[in-house]
């Protein structure tokens, strides 16, 4: 799948991060960090916490701009940064501890943002039908219990259940880009292999998946690249062939320190 | 059974509040052998009632933000000087444009400082608050506003609270109008879920693309506008205004929201139920009044429903999403 590794790949990439740096005050959170990412890959971004992975991604999808630096996405540069925008352009975001609202029925997270109306004299009225129709099959498509009803409060749901439904959400609105930021934390065995399965059908269907974890082994048994970032730097972007899990793993716990081999891309 | 309890006091909160009502008016009009069920007494809570209901549905929607405006009672205090102030010099139409013009500035007001500078509501709606209640005196400078005998007779001074419809205030009528605008607004239209979905949780609302702040803002800019409305319709009514007027009315306006199965942290509204809570402060009032209880006490009921009703709210919060 992967061809990245090709001398002089003549691919574009899908995602251009150029020497991004993001300060919030005197922290430096992100420092001079570059990287592409590319359609029709699944890339693991691993690092510690604290190693700027996160804020990597708050950035791709617009929540903060950089102080530094230029984005791209699809080779257009991006000047302004909002969820908004960054959802228009196709990416989802599936993160760890926001993204639904308890107190709103399960249909009405499905479609917050892009409600489908329809129209009373010229009023936007919410189509709750379909708001019903479409989120009970896809939320009973990717496994969610029977007995879930979608006009009760997510709240209602377990863990793993809202997990399930924020993949869903991310899979079913037609995006080229997801962003799993440690989307297997605090599932079942069963759970985890499942959302590990719909990352990669996801990157078989052409799109980019860009999966944050903290587990190196998990990862590099999926993923088509890996990215290692350490103390908000890039230390370490190779092809999952490349290295094994382990000398990996000794590049996390050294923190970066170690030199980076095998193929950089590009 | 125990299922379908849980089931619906999670989707209708208020539902504790009407049936609540209910009880109290029935033992209110034993007690008072009949007096406050007459139609005369019923006239006067309902006016009483919506008056207090226009800006507890203003506040309602706030609340539904996670937000708090406690400067309503002077902006509505703020509609009633400007809409009698100036109805002598300009009728009532332009004085009832200018009342909600300024009800729509201070909530912009309110709104400027919570939304975009990120301030507690709390904190810059008590400014607003003590502001406008200054500004009312200073404008009235200890003398009321009264209206002409001319401005009773003008069509719209009657439309907006200074005369009847069968019997009824007009400001009933207005009360009504503003609940079904509101009901459809907030649980029918996507404005209305995202209202809903950033008092639940703002930070998660925002990753889903939405406007937090634009909706706040807009959010203060009616309960300005409701609030100023109000006043206007309860000047018409009495007739004058002077500095004081609206003062605590913002306490009932959260006591009825409250009462009505409204939650302060956000996110959960229910605005029937507000009607409601406004009815039933307004009875148990009335009811006091009729009783020969001194008015002052009236303040101390509305307190220990206050506490009581948020105690029992969260415990039956806790019942209703116990998994």
């Amino acid at each position: 799948m992967a061809k990245t590794d090709e001398a002089g790949d003549a691919r574009k990439p899908l995602i251009s991060i150029r020497n991004v740096s993001l300060s919030y005050g005197n922290f430096k959170a992100l420092t001079d960090v570059s990287v592409d990412f590319y359609e029709g890959e699944l890339v693991g971004l691993v690092g510690d916490n604290g190693a700027g992975k996160t804020t990597l991604i708050r950035i791709i999808s617009g929540i903060n701009p950089p102080t530094s630096g230029e984005v791209y996405f699809d080779g257009e540069r991006i000047t302004k940064f909002h969820p908004k925008k960054a959802m228009d352009l196709g990416l989802e975001c599936i993160q760890q501890t926001i993204g639904i609202c308890d107190n709103l029925s399960v249909g009405r997270n499905y479609f917050l943002g892009r409600e489908p109306v329809k129209r009373v004299f010229g009023l936007p009225f919410l189509d709750k039908k379909k708001i019903r129709e479409t989120s009970a099959k896809v939320v009973h498509d990717f496994g969610l219990r029977d007995t879930v009803d979608v006009d009760d409060e997510i709240a209602l749901l377990s863990g793993g259940e809202k997990q399930t439904f924020k993949i869903a959400r991310a899979v079913t609105f037609r995006n080229r880009v997801i962003i799993m930021d440690e989307p297997t934390n605090h599932l079942s065995v069963r759970e985890r292999a499942h959302v590990n399965e719909l990352a990669v059908q996801l990157k078989q269907q052409g799109l980019l998946v860009i999966y944050i974890t903290h587990d190196i082994f998990q990862i590099h048994r999926i993923a088509d690249r890996i990215v290692i970032m350490e103390n908000g730097r890039l230390v370490t972007d190779v092809l999952r062939d490349a290295m094994s899990a382990e000398a990996l793993e000794g590049i996390i716990r050294d923190g970066g320190r170690a030199p980076a081999k095998g193929p950089k891309v590009e | 059974m125990n299922v379908s309890i849980r089931d619906a006091v999670r989707r209708h909160p208020e539902g504790i509040t009407i049936s609540l009502v209910i009880l109290i008016s029935l033992a209110f009009a034993v007690i008072t052998g009949g007096g406050w069920l007459s139609i005369g007494n019923l006239q006067s809570i309902s006016q009483v009632t919506a008056i207090l209901a226009i800006i507890a549905f203003g506040e309602a929607l706030v609340i539904a933000t996670g937000e708090i405006d406690i400067s309503v009672g002077s902006v509505s205090g703020i509609g009633a000087l400007t809409f009698l102030g100036l109805a002598p010099m300009v009728g009532s139409g332009l004085a009832l444009g200018a009342a909600i013009a300024c009800g729509i500035l201070i909530g912009a007001l309110n709104g400027l400082f919570v939304a975009l500078l990120g301030l507690p509501s709390l904190l810059v709606t008590l400014g607003t608050l003590f502001l406008f209640q200054g500004i009312g005196y200073a404008v009235t400078s200890g003398f009321s506003f009264a209206a002409t005998d001319s401005l009773r007779q003008e069509f719209i001074y009657n439309v907006v609270g200074g005369g009847n419809l069968a019997g009824i205030n007009t400001s009933v009528v207005w009360t009504l109008v503003v609940l079904v605008v509101l009901q459809l607004i907030v649980f029918e239209t996507p404005i209305g879920n995202r209202i809903l979905a950033v008092g639940g949780d703002a930070a998660s609302s925002f990753s889903r693309g939405l406007s937090v702040t634009r909706i706040k803002f807009g959010v203060f800019i009616v309960s300005g506008m409701l609030a100023a409305f109000a006043g206007v319709l309860d000047a018409a009514f009495i007739g004058y205004a002077d500095g004081s007027f609206g003062a605590t009315m913002e306490l009932s306006a959260i006591a009825a929201a409250v009462l009505g199965g409204c939650h302060l942290t956000g996110g959960r509204i229910s605005l029937i139920g507000t009607l409601f809570g406004a009815f039933m402060l307004r009875g148990i009032q009335s009811f006091l009044i009729l009783l020969a209880v001194q008015p002052q006490w009236y303040i101390l009921v509305v307190g220990l429903i206050v506490v009581l009703a948020s105690i029992a709210d969260r415990a039956l919060t806790r019942f209703a999403l116990k998994k």
